[in-house]
């Protein structure tokens, strides 16, 4: 479904996403050898997806903002060919997900950046409810994975990256087996959320302490 | 768009607007300087020239503590009034997503963009650009607010959608302010807490 193009792809951005950041990679032996299951991680920059999506070994459809499929001819022709699934962030949008679920029924891994954008000041925001139940109605395992250090590196607010230590962690698969009823997923919706945020920040590597200076700087 | 997008008051003081150019932001009133350098996130004091290393989240937390963007949107008689001007485009159309003969899903067209303000009071917003779309309506019938880049993104009854880019103001102050005012709204209207503001308003 994604033809050729998509090995080719995943291993420039791959190559891409290491060349703009050192970043230092782990756990990618956790992510399933065959079979469906959602990667999710958090998203603090535009390095993000070369990064998440690069390391990937597998193919995996990533949900983006459906905005970037017309910024430019280039994303309009690049974007489907590495598999990223059009979202309307504005409104509920089934066709997403119907995508979404095809690519599961063939084995293929579906992305998705919980928070629905980049985080403005690097903190976790919290997650879209619509993804969590995307979760809770398939029952695939789920792939935490948290970059580290790319927010420092190129936050949203700037036109320009600077270096920084970069990590990129894949987690053990979380289970959460199928809810499939609508009260189902919505009882074990909180808990799925508090899960994987924990997951994320498990395997977040922290930076140091750096407290707001008091006094006026004295 | 800047480190004053982000932040958009001083941290400090709480004086607003905040300066700023590029990777470095200051307070005209306290004289804190905000900047980014390396990768690193660095305010100092007017007192001194000492440098000290600041995580952006706690920007975010400070200026909150100040009351974020309400209060320069709070006017001396207790009433809410707030304007900034953008370039304003409303959605003109949907289009299908194909790849390899399969439908992967729709994007939005946006139409050409026009001068124009926005401007928020307690129980209302409008957006005005001298074209059909303008109009003014209430917290409570906004159906999603984003922020989407540099713009703010307002989905609107009868499946309107209008993008802002501000010029001059920041689209963070934007987006947290439409949120609080229509927190507000619901709270007020007995139509409890909003949980979530995209793709829709919902209460939890």
């Amino acid at each position: 479904m994604t033809g050729g193009w998509y090995p080719f792809f995943r291993v420039t951005l791959k190559w891409v996403g290491l060349a703009l950041t050192r970043a230092r990679v782990s756990g990618v032996a956790h992510i399933p050898r065959k079979g469906p299951f959602f990667l999710v991680a958090n998203h603090e920059s535009i390095l993000d997806p070369f990064l998440v999506q690069g390391n990937c070994p597998r193919t995996t459809h990533f949900f983006a903002k459906s905005t970037q499929f017309t910024a430019n001819a280039v994303f309009g022709w690049f974007l489907p060919r590495v598999a990223a699934i059009p979202a309307r962030r504005y409104r509920v949008d089934p066709q997403s997900v119907r995508t979404a679920l095809r690519a599961l029924e063939r084995g293929d891994g579906v992305g998705i950046y919980l928070e629905g954008e980049r985080s403005w000041d690097g903190a976790l925001q919290p997650f879209r409810r619509g993804s969590i139940r995307l979760i809770l109605g398939t029952g695939v395992p789920v792939v935490p994975c948290c970059v580290s250090g790319s927010y420092d590196a190129w936050p949203r607010w700037t036109r320009s990256r600077r270096r920084a230590p970069v990590h990129v962690r894949y987690g053990e698969p979380l289970h959460f087996g199928v809810h499939d009823t609508r009260a189902a997923r919505e009882a074990a919706l909180d808990g799925c959320a508090e899960r994987l945020a924990q997951a994320l920040r498990d395997l977040r590597v922290e930076p140091p302490p750096r407290p707001w200076p008091t006094g006026g700087g004295a | 768009m800047a480190l004053v997008h982000l932040c958009y008051r001083c941290p400090e003081c709480g004086h607003d607007p905040m300066s700023g150019e590029g990777d470095a932001a200051w307070c005209e009133s306290c004289g804190v300087r905000i900047e980014r350098r390396g990768g690193r996130l660095l305010i100092s004091f007017s007192d001194n020239n000492i440098q000290f290393d600041i995580n952006a989240s706690d920007l975010y937390v400070k200026i909150h503590e100040h009351g974020g963007p309400m209060t320069r949107a709070t006017r001396a008689d207790g009433t809410v009034r707030y304007t900034a001007r953008a370039e304003v485009s409303w959605r003109i159309s949907e289009q299908p997503v194909w790849y390899r003969g399969v439908l992967r899903g729709f994007v939005e067209t946006m139409g050409p963009a026009a001068p124009g303000t926005i401007t928020v009071d307690r129980d209302t917003v409008s957006v005005e650009d001298g074209r059909a779309g303008s109009g003014r309506w209430r917290h409570l019938e906004v159906r999603a607010v984003q922020a989407a880049s540099r713009s703010l993104q307002l989905s609107l009854p009868g499946d309107k959608l209008v993008q802002l880019r501000f010029l001059g103001d920041s689209p963070r102050r934007w987006e947290i302010l439409m949120r609080r005012l229509i927190t507000d709204a619901y709270e007020r209207a007995g139509r409890g807490r909003v949980v979530e503001f995209q793709p829709r308003i919902t209460t939890g």
